[in-house]
């Protein structure tokens, strides 16, 4: 978005570009699969509506960062607090933040024996205990916003994957959630349809959404994104702007990395 | 690791995996309490109880009681037979899955393989070797440890000849394995001329089992392929034979074949009773087989088949050389699951008043010495556990299959 | 070269021509399986002469008496075969559903417990599926039919019951089960039952409409299931009673009195029947549970659902449909498998029909009639299996 100079002081992940307040901070969080460490000492803070976008090459914790964020994986150490509610073991801090973080799947995973308009009002329903009517208002109107309101009726398993995927964005956004997160929300999907994807969540973030969003897409992070982190062996190694990776980034690991996606 | 490791360790594990919450630890205890009563109860009857009954009879559980003197060998020369078939079929699949690295192959003539040998064949076989040492100790037979070590002694030869056979003699070596049996089969009837009526106990099931599943198996790929057909008289007969066979009790076919088979026949080609009871086995079973390998052929991409059509091939080449290969492969867990099936069919002979393990378990019951002392629990207890081994180790073996073979999860 | 004018189809000679081949074969498989039809008929036709018993396609023997008694049900030696073949028609089927239930219940809880995150409950689940897969069902109706009833290995001799007070009490002569019966007619008070059922139901739609329009909670399954106890409640006390419960005890002898008596063969094969299928039915519910991607429990906990919510909402409805063709499987499997009652002299279908042949019905109309009345329950198996599998089907899928 800006292209002027990054300011230095944004080298540090835990300073945000956001409108208002930090509305996501992670400090010296880890994480451990058995012996092996994901998540090494991460300190990161995400402001309000700021759009935050992690780069890095395959099994550098990236999604597993944002897989703690909503308590799909437990964080070992450290402290992560969504909103003002630091996540723990106690069961309604989790339930708090997940209703308040909606996610998108690498897999969609969308619920197959579920109608379209089902899936988006499951969740608004059970959880938030919308009337009906009013959740299938509602509903429409989110997949309104993705561009498929003529869909609504349909199972999942008849639409093309980039509908899928439209539909889960919609799922997720239908909880009204402060914060979005995505994993890898295009790597699953054939090349015509990353297209229709990205364009949905390039409008989510115009509407002032706080996302993180874990991809390769540079193009889409060049548009949208207030800051990209780099991720590699479980660490924070760079942060800057998208113009700041394209034109100098000052990490050797950054480079060779960029050089193999771009 | 330090003695305190392991004790957070072990501490950790069991505050995860039992004591996790309240509601937790109430189930652990009361699970606990009752799988050791379960255990208590299980062991005080094995060790506790007298088993002369058994001891006694413990030829007639394993043969029958007509085979007896010299007639005794027959048995044993067929299982040295297997035990040597079999053992050069693991050398010859162990040297074909390490033909890249000839160094992770366990040659059984080489001392300091020998630990491993016998650690991965304890670990796989346990139950069968628990069992054997069960009635060599129950028996106190030295003839009897004497043909056990011979046998061992027969698979261990055969591993090391297996190990030296030319790359590529597996497909020779499973055939030979699979002919053991036959051969083990026609030595005892025609070698050593018993009688088909004469075969009793684990003897004669084993044989009903095993003839099944030899039989039973290209008659089931013939009503496979025959339900596949697109010749509608070809699919109909399939259908028809298929659904009968697997809509009717095996109870009830086995009556038939004991019952109404001879009305059927002109009395001078009525075969005998154990005979009768192998053949309907064996159409039941071709019925389940041809189920398991039309599942195997549908998962078959399409691509196969036209691929090798745009080559040229004639049909009945695509379907032995190209069709039949894969989806076979596909389903060996299955076809193993159906084998353990019909293994423990085999015990319904007993509805049909042949000498098989159950039928003689009661005949102990009722000898001068052991009448009216209810001990029908340890004669049946003997023959359930004979049963249980075998199709646990099967079906051991066939989730071990599942998983080196990779199908059943996509 | 004009279009009207096509060439003509080279035409192969007959003994090459696809389409004529294909016809040839299978008249020939015709007449292959036609004449090994024939033959086994006429030889069927020639021994049923030779042996002077009614011919093949004379079923005139269901009409005559069977002569003898079942034990347990009033039959008089008087009435016809067919009657006595009827009897065990309704005994399998009796069986059948009683022991689906049990099954389904046993098997379940089992199928959950495998996939316990206590180590012990699920070490005992898995210790009970190896041991009863693996055991063949026959030996296990045995077990319990001469080692644990006849020769009283495990239960005591009559005289010396034992029992779990008022509930149920069991020697070697059979295990008692505390039962409701009716005191007069039964049909008032089940008019009274059905109509509770279907008032309940209307609450639990009123209930979820209710839920619907508001969002809030309104408990539709408990407000259904009060209504419905309190219909039955009321109904049985303003028909003064009309039930009465038959508990079963052990007399100062030591005998069983009252409750509902199964005998010895009806209680080792029902037993039987249930441990063993439902070790079955245990591997499928866990299987089905584990088919469920973990993708989905996944994205219905970042939608916030409740563990409860979940499971209801979206893991159990996807595993049920993975689980119902192998249910149904196991269900036919042991409708099949209560034959095994010849084994014990439970008088159910098969039974009856080799009593019946053993006193001299001829043996190729009996079984003939045997098997297809079970191929009608296997056909109407699979039809409602088919139907289930049909409503439930998703679609694009």
């Amino acid at each position: 978005m800006s292209t002027e100079p990054i300011a230095e002081e944004l080298r540090d992940a835990t300073v945000t570009r956001g409108a208002g307040g930090v509305i996501i901070e992670l400090a010296q969080v880890d994480k451990f699969f058995g012996d092996f460490q994901a998540l090494k000492d991460v300190n990161m803070k995400v402001g309000k509506q700021e759009v935050v976008v992690v780069i890095g090459p395959s099994g550098s914790g990236k999604s597993t960062l944002i897989r703690c964020i909503n308590r799909l994986e437990e964080h070992d150490a450290g402290r992560i607090v969504v909103d003002g509610v630091e996540l723990s073991n106690d069961i309604k801090a989790i339930r708090e933040v997940r209703r308040e973080t909606g996610m998108v799947f690498q897999q969609f995973n969308l619920f197959p024996h579920l109608t379209v308009l089902d899936n988006v009002t499951l969740a608004p329903r059970q959880v938030r205990k919308t009337p009906r009517a009013e959740a299938e208002r509602l509903g429409r109107q989110m997949l309104e916003q993705v561009k498929i309101p003529e869909q609504a009726d349909k199972y999942p398993a008849q639409l093309s994957g980039g509908q899928q995927q439209r539909v889960a964005i919609a799922r997720a956004l239908a909880m009204q959630p402060k914060v979005m997160l995505f994993d890898e929300p295009t790597s699953a999907l054939d090349p015509e349809m990353i297209n229709e994807v990205l364009e949905s969540m390039k409008e989510l973030a115009r509407t002032g959404m706080t996302m993180i969003v874990v991809t390769h897409e540079m193009g889409f992070a060049r548009e949208v994104a207030d800051r990209v982190v780099f991720m590699e062996e479980g660490q924070i190694v760079e942060v800057g702007t998208a113009e700041h990776f394209f034109t100098n980034p000052s990490e050797e690991r950054t480079k060779l990395f960029l050089s193999q996606i771009l | 690791m330090t003695a305190g490791g392991v004790t957070t360790h072990a501490g950790a594990w069991i505050r995860q995996n039992l004591f996790r919450n309240a509601r937790d630890s109430i189930l652990t205890v009361v699970f606990g309490a009752l799988l050791a009563f379960l255990t208590y109860r299980a062991l005080s009857f094995v060790l506790g109880e007298d088993w002369e009954i058994q001891r006694q009879n413990m030829r007639n559980s394993l043969v029958g009681p007509e085979i007896s003197g010299t007639d005794l060998w027959a048995p044993v020369i067929g299982i040295w037979l297997i035990a040597a078939a079999v053992g050069v079929m693991i050398g010859a699949l162990d040297r074909s899955q390490h033909a890249d690295q000839p160094g992770a192959i366990l040659d059984p003539l080489r001392p300091a393989h020998w630990r491993q040998i016998a650690y991965r064949t304890v670990a796989r076989l346990w139950p069968v070797f628990a069992l054997v040492v069960f009635i060599l100790l129950l028996t106190g037979s030295t003839t009897g440890l004497l043909v056990t070590l011979a046998a061992m002694a027969l698979a261990f030869l055969g591993r090391a000849a297996g190990v030296r056979l030319p790359l590529g003699s597996v497909r020779w070596a499973a055939l030979a394995t699979a002919l053991a049996p036959i051969v083990a089969v026609l030595i005892i009837r025609f070698g050593f001329g018993i009688d088909w009526n004469d075969w009793g106990g684990f003897l004669l099931v084993a044989f009903a089992g095993a003839a099944g599943i030899a039989l039973s198996f290209p008659l089931g790929i013939f009503l496979a392929l025959g339900r596949r057909s697109k010749l509608p008289v070809m699919k109909g007969l399939s259908v028809a034979y298929i659904e009968f066979f697997r809509g009717v009790p095996l109870v009830v076919l086995l009556l038939i074949g004991s019952l109404v088979i001879g009305l059927f026949l002109p009395r001078s080609l009525i075969p005998s009773e154990p005979i009768r009871a192998v053949i309907i086995f064996t159409l039941f079973t071709a019925a389940y087989f041809a189920e398991v390998v039309r599942g195997g052929l549908q998962s078959l991409p399409e691509g196969q088949e036209e691929a090798a059509k745009a080559l040229g091939l004639p049909a009945w080449r695509i379907t032995s050389f190209i069709v039949l290969p894969q989806a076979l492969r596909n389903v060996i867990p299955a076809i193993v699951g159906q084998s353990i099936s019909l293994w423990k069919d085999t015990s319904l002979m007993f509805i049909i008043g042949l000498a098989e393990p159950l039928r003689l378990a009661s005949a102990f019951t009722r000898q001068p010495e052991f009448r009216g002392q209810g001990l029908i629990t340890l004669t049946l207890f003997f023959a359930g556990l004979i049963y249980w081994i075998v199709s646990f180790t099967m079906s051991r073996e066939s989730q071990r299959l599942e998983r080196k073979l990779g199908v059943g999860q996509r | 070269m004009t279009a009207a004018q096509a060439p003509a189809r080279a035409r192969p000679p007959l003994w090459r021509d696809v389409r004529v081949l294909r016809v040839v074969g299978q008249a020939a498989a015709l007449v292959v399986v036609g004449m090994l039809l024939a033959w086994l008929w006429s030889n069927l036709q020639n021994n049923v002469d030779s042996l002077g018993i009614p011919a093949p396609t004379d079923f005139s023997y269901l009409n005559q008496p069977v002569g003898q008694s079942i034990a347990g049900s009033d039959l008089r030696p008087t009435q016809s075969r067919l009657d006595a073949l009827q009897v065990g028609l309704v005994r399998t089927i009796q069986i059948a559903i009683v022991g689906i239930i049990l099954t389904t219940i046993l098997g379940v809880l089992l199928g959950i417990a495998r996939l316990s995150q206590n180590w012990l409950v699920a070490t005992f689940a898995r210790i009970y599926v190896e041991l009863f897969r693996n055991t063949p069902p026959l030996v296990v109706i045995i077990f319990i039919y001469l080692g644990m009833f006849i020769n009283g290995g495990f239960l005591p001799r009559v005289g010396d019951a034992v029992e779990i007070p008022n509930l149920l009490a069991a020697d070697i002569r059979g295990i008692s089960v505390l039962w409701v019966s009716f005191t007069d007619s039964p049909w008032p008070y089940l008019l009274v039952l059905v109509g509770a059922i279907a008032v309940g139901w209307g609450v639990v739609r009123w209930r979820n409409h209710v839920q619907d329009a508001q969002g809030k909670p309104t408990y539709p399954m408990l407000s259904g299931l009060v209504v419905f106890l309190a219909m039955a409640i009321v109904g049985w006390l303003a028909l003064g009673g009309p039930t009465e419960l038959s508990a079963p005890s052990v007399a100062e002898n030591g005998r069983v009195t009252g409750g509902n008596k199964l005998t010895p063969e009806y209680a080792a094969l029902l037993i039987g029947l249930v441990l063993y299928t439902a070790s079955h039915v245990a591997e499928i519910t866990r299987a089905s549970i584990q088919a469920v991607a973990r993708g989905q429990d996944e994205a219905a906990k970042a939608l916030g659902l409740s563990a409860g919510q979940r499971l209801r909402k979206v893991i159990l409805p996807q595993a049920l449909r993975v689980a119902i063709p192998p249910l149904s499987n196991q269900y036919l499997n042991l409708t099949k498998n209560s034959s095994l009652a010849v084994a014990i002299a439970y008088v159910e279908m098969t039974r009856v029909t080799s009593d019946l042949v053993a006193n001299g019905a001829p043996a190729f109309q009996a079984f003939l009639l045997l098997a297809f009345l079970y191929l009608l329950i296997s056909l109407a198996t699979a039809l409602i299996t088919n139907f289930i599998n049909g409503r439930l089907a998703i679609p694009g899928r």
